[in-house]
């Protein structure tokens, strides 16, 4: 059942890549950009109020990890540029694959706090295939 | 060529603003984590609105003329958050990538074809090669944890 939750999230996922890139592609890019994150805030916003979350900042916290939103606007403008030249299934299989490498050096090298864990060549065999699908992919659009 | 290179780059942010958004999760919780993601994204889109200074144009007129649901983008983002967070510890960690892929491939190409690119044989013979190879790195995955179930 969970498995199936997750099926979903990956849904999702796309819905929200493919409403996101049809309205940057009516209203411009970076109103865009304003327009979703005030949606956003707004909805968690009110997650918070409805649970009566509380705000605990006497940990300390690194600077860095504050910046996860301002990668998160990058990542939202990229995709609603691409939603809108290759489509949504392209844009995603690509990400996936730039998500795996990204992840196989993060972890090789144990970057940003990650512990590191070396990277299994075997796998080369994988990402060859997934990149050949990307490829197939990209001649069929 | 560009636009390949973008959503390349784009799993490379989904990586790092994951990491930084779960590590800050762990110190003050799931939604208020998200609340600071997204004040943080609001702020800088700002500066890049005002930086880029593309003419914003805000007439109620044009914001009108689109479907209310095309606004929903930040909402199910939202969505998305809380689900990862209530299912993702439930499932093994080595099925994830491959599950959320699944369900992004055949919502994906749904929805390609419902925004009018058609599902060509190349399409579906790519998506099924990239589950493929999902499924192939996914069973060296299993056998280095020593995971038994398929």
């Amino acid at each position: 059942m969970f498995k199936f939750g997750a099926v979903l999230t990956g849904g999702l996922t796309a819905i929200m890549v493919t409403l996101n890139g049809i309205l940057a592609g009516n209203i411009g890019d970076f109103i865009a950009l304003i327009i979703i994150h005030i949606v956003g805030l707004i909805t968690v916003g009110a997650i918070i109020l409805f649970k009566h979350k509380k705000f605990n900042f006497n940990k300390e916290i690194p600077f860095y990890y504050f910046t996860g939103g301002a990668f998160g606007v990058f990542l939202v403008l990229f995709n609603n540029i691409t939603f809108n030249a290759i489509g949504v299934s392209l844009t995603l299989a690509l990400g996936l694959l730039g998500q795996s490498v990204a992840a196989i050096i993060i972890d090789h090298f144990g970057l940003i706090g990650i512990k590191a864990s070396r990277f299994d060549k075997r796998k080369i065999v994988g990402f060859g295939i997934i990149f050949a699908g990307i490829v197939f992919m990209i001649i069929g659009s | 060529m560009l636009y390949i290179f973008m959503a390349f780059v784009a799993g490379w942010l989904i990586v790092l603003s994951m990491v930084f958004n779960s590590n800050l999760a762990k110190k003050i919780g799931i939604f208020q984590s998200t609340l600071i993601n997204y004040s943080v994204g609001l702020f800088v889109s700002g500066l890049l609105g005002i930086v880029m200074n593309n003419q914003i144009d805000l007439s109620l007129v044009k914001l009108n003329t689109i479907p209310w649901w095309v606004y929903l983008g930040g909402f199910v983002g939202v969505a998305i958050v809380s689900a990862s967070n209530y299912i993702i510890p439930k499932i093994p960690v080595i099925y994830t990538t491959l599950l959320v892929y699944v369900g992004q491939l055949t919502f994906g190409l749904t929805l390609d074809y419902w925004s009018g690119l058609p599902v060509s044989r190349n399409r579906l013979i790519g998506g099924f090669l990239i589950i493929l190879g999902l499924l192939y790195n996914f069973r060296i995955d299993q056998i280095n944890t020593g995971e038994a179930e398929f």
